[in-house]
């Protein structure tokens, strides 16, 4: 189950201890020549220990930004993390730890899949190079070790031949075995919190089922936490159990994986229902959802969604609604929250489309 | 790896026998041709200008057969002695000389005779390379290693103080005229301040001509003198080189590891917990020089054009100079000489850089 | 600047787009994004506004260019009148006579008068140059990249050597034997040896822009390929050309200057900021440095300006640079 939490109740105190990882109020802006860029903007959410969570959203949505605000890898300038966000790990605020002690952290206890295999690899060094690095850097392993350890988990992911693939250049392997290799690369050091950005994004739909499978597995088998990144609602329904609605900086929605897709709270969510394409709806022209995310440098005043939302009336347009003002706390939507200067929500709102899945 | 050198090398040959003909024709569209030199001579008869050209190979009336013959005597095919594509032996004339053939021709290391000098191109030409390789070669070698390494920091670096005044200066550089700056150099460290010598390889009066026997004999005698000498003579003309080639590759080494930098197969090694330094040195550094090796082998060119400008402006005795000097006499064999050694080099040099983005880029394919 | 642009890409913020909420009509016209308008040029040209070197670049070679067309006009220069000097070697530069602000060469004539003359040649080879050089390395590199093929083989070949052949080399031997002190032979000289460079930079884009989509899609759409040339590849190859051929013309400039200096380009009777300078190397060694000084001078601000004017140009005529 996934928590929210309101900004500075549980102020610098570390979570609970089957908490991995809890985000508070984290806001990553971008200082660039024609304005800010407010990619993150008040996201909160976390993951247990070994659970598995989706986080979800358009591309733009500010989903990877927060993955690599985790991890601490944006540069300073130009990106900004606020001085009042949270990032707590196993215990410990990761944006008050110092570069030194986050290397420590980057690779061995959080582990990062990117989108593209292809250029995420180094051309110029071997496969078993790139893997046996890490795992020498953070095991003090010798070489030998090292490279062994490379091999081992080459043949975890599912490699034919690992000792001779381990001495090939990125180039010399296909797409899906160079994505197979950035697996085993974030799980030669058994990280407790595996983060898989868009991993399938670029693979065809048979790669994509056996890469998914790949990482469940192994997550299953090394009891990591997951946190997986995706903007295909088909790829969350299929892994994970808990899942967090990102749109234009901020969470707009979370809840378990059933709840979110049978009964979308959110216009939003619902409108990405929408507009998976079914065997049912064949025939029918597809739900889209209208408009595009707003300007990054012109968000709207009120909720950022308004513009484009069916169900938008009095307060969306001035007023930004929020998350931990809703009641249950799992949605950012003035028809869940009591509006402005009214104590009581407006009224449950009436599904016309109802579920779509 | 052998098998795609042999493969280079053979590729070049189309590109060397057009470097043949094109030094070879700009020598022949010069208006008037080598015996031009006669016409304001009555004293000169017909038959002695007859006797002169065909010491050179040439031949007085310009028909495609005759070109053609002028061509397969410099070239080595036809021999002017005999008339024929036979050598005096009876030999074919393209063959070395140990199988039968002729001496005459590129193919048997001979470039011809200077027409100033009465004396062979070949010989003439060997003598300067040292002096032109002991300038070119030292300031290509300090102008990369420093702009590989200013260009490194100032990306890793990047928007520093350090980085701005780099970017600054490069402007500077790269805009003066190279000979401009020789001067301007000459002037202030030569002239004003007297704390280096304005021209020459060697003090003259205390040493013999660079590269002459005597020289050598001399060097033999004193050799840390002798090197404290040249040393003295070469800083002016390697600053100026250095200085206006360093501006514009710093920046290209700059842009390369920019660029390199903000590749994903970083971030990736950042992700892994690798140091910065590490993350910079070993996953960008050996990427960003994958096209600075490609840059600095098209750059070779004009190491040597730099190396006229440096040379006519230190009166350095080199290859450059020796151009300006055949130009001036319109020393026609000398200029062909120059132009096909050089690019020749250019040529090799090239192949050599090629070579070494192979060893360096796993992705190329050796076959 | 657009590495600041790059550092973003992690989040792949889609491109603003203008008035996207109006595509079903109703709802979203309270946000809609309102930017203006403009098309390519006016873009073009806001960006260079931005670009402050750049604008001062153009300001130099603006003065430069009114020189070297009122220059000889308003100063005339007589290669005759030597009017003699008070000290061996030239006189030093005093602000007592306008004059001699930049002091005199070995025979009393005035540098200053050089540079102000002298323009007109320097500018004309650089920028005659650069057009010449242009127009031929833009054909031979689109023949080459549209055609592909046979035809690209030869020519590049042909490029290939040419760019073997180290230019200085050509240029001199050329200058010597065909120049006669003729700036517009000069100016031939130049121009004919300048494109190969610049002809596999055209080549280059034109092979990549052949492959590009919106090159295919005007080509479904059954698109002429003269027209495909015209209208989709040359527009696109412009701001890499543009630099191109500034640093085409500010080479020339320099390497006029250095011809000069060497007594085998321009003849001793007209005025070129290089021969303004050619024959001063021997009364350097006397502690002449005014002579050799002031030329150069503006010879180097005026490569400085073409070379901002070039990277200003540059970043305005790339749609995908946003800021200056």
């Amino acid at each position: 189950m996934t928590t929210t939490y309101s900004s500075g109740v549980a102020g610098s105190r570390p979570p609970a201890s089957d908490v991995l990882l809890e985000i508070r109020d984290l806001r990553t802006h971008f200082h660039v020549m024609d304005g800010v860029v407010k990619a993150v903007d008040g996201v909160s959410f976390g993951i247990r220990q070994g659970e598995t969570l989706g986080v979800v959203g358009e591309s733009g949505c500010g989903k990877s930004v927060t993955a690599l605000t985790i991890m601490r890898l944006l540069d300073t300038p130009p990106a900004e993390i606020d001085p009042d966000s949270e990032i707590w790990f196993n215990g410990r605020n990761l944006l008050t730890l110092s570069e030194e002690q986050m290397r420590a952290v980057r690779g061995n206890d959080i582990a990062m899949i990117f989108q593209e295999p292809m250029t995420s690899l180094n051309p110029v060094y071997t496969v078993g190079d790139q893997i046996a690095e890490a795992v020498s850097l953070h095991q003090r392993l010798s070489p030998k070790a090292a490279w062994e350890k490379a091999v081992d988990s080459l043949k975890a992911v599912g490699i034919n031949t690992p000792e001779r693939r381990a001495k090939q250049y990125p180039h010399e392997l296909s797409g899906g075995m160079r994505q197979r290799v950035m697996i085993a690369m974030a799980l030669s050091c058994d990280p407790k919190l595996l983060i898989a950005d868009e991993p399938t994004t670029a693979r065809d739909v048979t790669n994509q089922a056996q890469i998914l499978e790949l990482i469940r597995k192994v997550q299953d088998e090394t009891g990591a936490a997951l946190m997986l990144i995706t903007h295909d609602l088909g790829v969350v329904a299929e892994t994970v159990k808990d899942v967090v609605v990102m749109y234009a900086g901020r969470v707009v929605e979370t809840g378990t994986v059933d709840d979110v897709l049978m009964s979308p709270k959110h216009p939003y969510t619902e409108g990405l229902i929408a507009s998976i394409p079914s065997k049912e709806k064949r025939g029918e022209r597809l739900n889209v959802i209208r408009g595009t995310v707003p300007n990054p440098f012109n968000m709207p005043v009120g909720c950022n969604f308004a513009p484009r939302c069916p169900y938008r009336f009095g307060p969306c347009a001035d007023h930004d609604p929020r998350i931990e003002d809703a009641s249950p706390p799992d949605v950012a939507c003035w028809l869940y929250t009591p509006a402005p200067g009214s104590p009581v929500p407006p009224r449950t709102r009436a599904r016309s489309t109802g579920s779509t899945t | 790896m052998s098998k795609y050198i042999i493969r280079r090398v053979i590729g070049l040959i189309p590109l060397l026998f057009g470097i043949i003909l094109v030094s070879f024709f700009l020598m022949k569209l010069a208006p008037g041709g080598p015996q031009a030199q006669f016409n304001q001579n009555p004293r000169v008869t017909e038959a002695q200008i007859d006797v002169w050209l065909k010491r050179w190979c040439l031949e007085r009336e310009s028909t495609p057969l005759s070109v053609i013959r002028e061509f397969g005597g410099w070239l080595g095919v036809y021999n002017c002695t005999t008339e024929s594509l036979l050598s005096e032996s009876g030999g074919l004339n393209f063959l070395p000389a140990a199988l039968g053939g002729g001496d005459n021709g590129i193919l048997h290391g001979d470039l011809g005779l200077s027409i100033k000098a009465g004396r062979p191109v070949t010989d003439m030409i060997t003598e300067r390379i040292p002096a032109t390789l002991l300038l070119t070669i030292t300031a290509l070698v300090i102008w990369v290693f420093l702009a590989v390494v200013l260009g490194v920091i100032a990306a890793v670096k990047r928007y520093s103080v350090f980085d701005q005044t780099l970017t600054f200066f490069s402007y500077v550089f790269y805009s003066l005229p190279t000979f401009w700056l020789g001067l301007m150099f000459i002037f202030v460290f030569a002239v004003l301040l007297r704390w280096l010598p304005p021209q020459g390889i060697v003090t003259p009066r205390e040493w013999p001509p660079f590269n002459s026997e005597n020289y050598w004999a001399a060097f033999g005698a004193a050799p840390l003198d002798a090197i404290l000498d040249i040393g003295k003579h070469m800083i002016l003309p390697v600053l100026v080189l250095v200085l206006v080639s360093i501006a514009a590759d710093s920046r290209f080494v700059r842009a390369s590891m920019l660029e390199t930098l903000n590749q994903d197969y970083v971030r990736t090694a950042r992700a892994k917990g690798l140091p910065k330094r590490k993350v910079y040195m070993k996953h960008a550094f050996r990427n960003a020089m994958l096209p600075v090796v490609t840059n600095v082998g098209l750059e070779l060119p004009f190491l040597f054009s730099g190396a006229i400008v440096t040379e006519t402006i230190f009166s350095w005795q080199g290859m450059g100079l020796l151009f300006i000097t055949g130009v001036n006499d319109r020393d026609y064999f000398i200029l062909m000489g120059l132009i096909l050694i050089t690019s020749t080099l250019v040529v090799v040099f090239n192949l050599v850089a090629d070579v070494v983005y192979a060893v360096v880029d796993p992705r190329i394919r050796y076959d | 600047m657009s590495e600041y642009n790059r550092a973003l890409e992690p989040t792949a913020q889609p491109a603003p787009r203008v008035a996207a909420a109006e595509e079903e009509g109703g709802g979203g016209g309270d946000y809609e994004v309102s930017l203006e308008s403009l098309n390519q040029w006016q873009l073009a040209w806001r960006r260079f506004k931005r670009h402050r070197l750049a604008l001062i670049g153009a300001g130099v070679l603006l003065v430069m260019v009114s020189m070297a067309i009122l220059g000889p006009i308003i100063w005339p220069y007589d290669p005759t009148r030597i009017p003699g000097v008070s000290q061996p070697g030239g006189d030093p530069p005093t602000l007592e006579s306008f004059d001699r602000i930049f002091g005199t060469d070995f025979g009393g004539r005035s540098v200053l008068q050089f540079i102000v003359v002298g323009a007109r040649i320097s500018v004309a080879v650089g920028f005659f140059t650069a057009l010449i050089a242009t127009t031929i390395g833009v054909t031979i590199g689109a023949l080459a990249g549209y055609f592909g093929g046979r035809v690209d083989n030869v020519l590049m070949r042909f490029v290939d050597l040419l760019l073997a052949i180290p230019f200085l080399f050509v240029i001199l031997v050329a200058a010597r034997f065909f120049g006669g002190g003729d700036p517009v032979t000069l100016i031939l000289i130049f121009g004919l040896l300048s494109w190969p460079g610049l002809s596999r930079l055209v080549r280059a884009l034109f092979l990549s822009l052949r492959e590009a989509d919106f090159v295919q899609a005007a080509r479904a759409v059954g698109v002429s390929d003269l027209r495909i040339t015209f209208r989709h590849i040359l527009p696109n190859t412009l701001g890499p050309v543009v630099v191109s051929s500034t640093l085409i013309l500010a080479n020339a400039i320099v390497l006029e200057a250095f011809v000069s200096f060497l007594n085998f380009g321009i003849r001793a009777t007209d005025v070129s900021w290089g021969n303004a300078l050619s024959n001063s190397k021997g009364f350097l060694l006397q502690g002449n440095w005014w002579w050799p000084f002031f030329p150069g001078m503006v010879l180097a601000m005026t490569v400085i300006a073409v070379n901002f004017l070039g990277d200003g140009l540059r970043d305005a005529l790339d749609p995908r640079s946003k800021e200056s």
